[in-house]
């Protein structure tokens, strides 16, 4: 087993600027902030612009990462995304050149929501295999390009963002240590979470996509079923492999789904609620930005503190699931990115 | 004494969306305003802490708390 870590050495969200609250949303779809508050727990989310990118939100993100990790170099850039700037190339590329970092590896991962566990593993991989010394992670996702704002089920849910943190080679048993890492996948449920146009599929078929094939479509029932399921399945094997109780972990930082499915994982692992950390009701679903942004909200309101022991679990299309176990370093304190 | 339907209750109370002062045994899902997911949600929480299997399309409106507690005792004597 390798000797060498990835250790988280910086941390920052970015949000747009722009807020979509449930008000703004009865207004023009069949529902209303109490309807929406109850089955999701979400009061508000940010979107972007029109003309802003999802490479946008990455490098503001980043810039503050590397600022927070006080350096201005790392050897690679990581982007996980569900929505790249565009279908081809990559957006990490971009995204490097644009924070100075031409030179340095940089690619893609796509495992939609689960994008930021999967990424701190490939990072992780870079850092124990001696390809990189430090790393540039970003989950970034702009979900309201591909959302249909008339899809009342995925307009209440999601939100844009983004969230990046600075890795740098350590010792696995320093704080800021990731590992413990359970990564899974069902292909076989590919088509509960779409974007059915714009691939290769849809391309090499003849005729227009429809209206719905160019837009998120998520069958809501099934997918509740097995992210609950498979997050709860994650954290138990990522927990036994540490050989950590459930007792053992102060914060549980789940994908933010939805409020009802962070508290039912909870449960079912017999975590109390408190020690879920939620940021759901701030910025909605914001994909594979979801993690580092509840992490970086909740450094910056310090209700995670050095030597804090925290479990991340994530679940998202693929279907794809992840979970990993780090140990909270001592950090520069990120900006508050949202009022309470 | 535990009962079924008492079990039940505890499940209905953990959920978010459950007006108290309407849980009754004659009370339907459609008036508790039970939605899709929250039936999802029931039906994951009736397998995992009561050990029985009502999907979540079993759990339609006009069936009452007390029907339900019923169903799921069915269930539990014939395993």
């Amino acid at each position: 087993m390798s000797t060498t870590a990835a250790v988280l050495c910086g941390l920052a969200g970015q949000l747009p600027s722009r807020v979509v609250t449930n008000e703004e949303l009865a207004r023009r779809l069949d529902t209303d902030d109490d309807w929406i508050r109850t089955r999701t727990g979400i009061r508000r989310r940010h979107v972007v612009e029109p003309g802003q990118a999802t490479s946008d939100l990455a490098v503001e993100a980043g810039g503050r990462a590397l600022a927070a990790a006080a350096t201005d170099r790392v050897d690679a850039v990581v982007v996980a995304t569900t929505t790249p700037d565009r279908p081809c190339p990559a957006t990490a590329p971009l995204v490097a050149a644009r924070l100075g970092l031409t030179g340095a590896a940089a690619f893609d991962v796509g495992a939609v929501c689960t994008g930021f566990v999967y990424g701190l593993a490939s990072a992780a991989g870079l850092i124990a295999a001696g390809v990189a010394d430090s790393v540039l992670l970003i989950g970034a996702d702009t979900y309201s390009t591909i959302v249909d704002p008339l899809d009342r089920a995925n307009a209440i849910i999601f939100g844009d963002g983004a969230g990046a943190v600075v890795l740098r080679a350590g010792h696995p048993d320093e704080p800021g240590a990731v590992g413990h890492f359970d990564l899974g996948s069902d292909g076989a449920h590919e088509d509960l979470i779409t974007v059915a146009a714009g691939g290769s599929r849809q391309r090499s078929t003849p005729g227009e996509p429809s209206h719905e094939d160019r837009h998120f479509a998520m069958r809501g029932k099934e997918v509740y079923r097995h992210a609950v399921t498979r997050m709860a399945e994650s954290a138990r094997a990522t927990l036994s492999r540490a050989g950590w109780k459930i007792d053992d972990v102060d914060h549980f930082v789940p994908h933010q789904a939805n409020l009802r499915i962070l508290h039912s994982v909870a449960d079912d692992l017999g975590l109390p609620r408190e020690r879920c950390v939620t940021h759901v009701e701030s910025v909605g679903n914001t994909g594979a930005a979801s993690i580092p942004l509840a992490l970086a909200d909740a450094a910056a309101r310090q209700t995670v503190k050095p030597g804090d022991r925290l479990l991340l679990t994530a679940f998202g299309g693929g279907l794809t699931w992840g979970s990993c176990l780090l140990t909270w370093p001592s950090l520069p304190q990120p900006e508050r990115m949202t009022t309470p | 004494m535990t009962t079924t339907y008492g079990q039940l209750i505890e499940i209905i109370e953990r959920l978010h969306d459950a007006p108290a002062d309407r849980i009754r045994p004659e009370a339907t899902l459609g008036e508790l305003d039970v939605d899709s997911l929250t039936t999802v949600e029931i039906s994951i929480r009736i397998e995992r802490d009561l050990g029985v299997r009502v999907g979540d399309d079993e759990l339609q409106p006009d069936l009452t708390l007390g029907d339900l507690a019923g169903l799921v005792d069915t269930r539990r004597t014939t395993v």
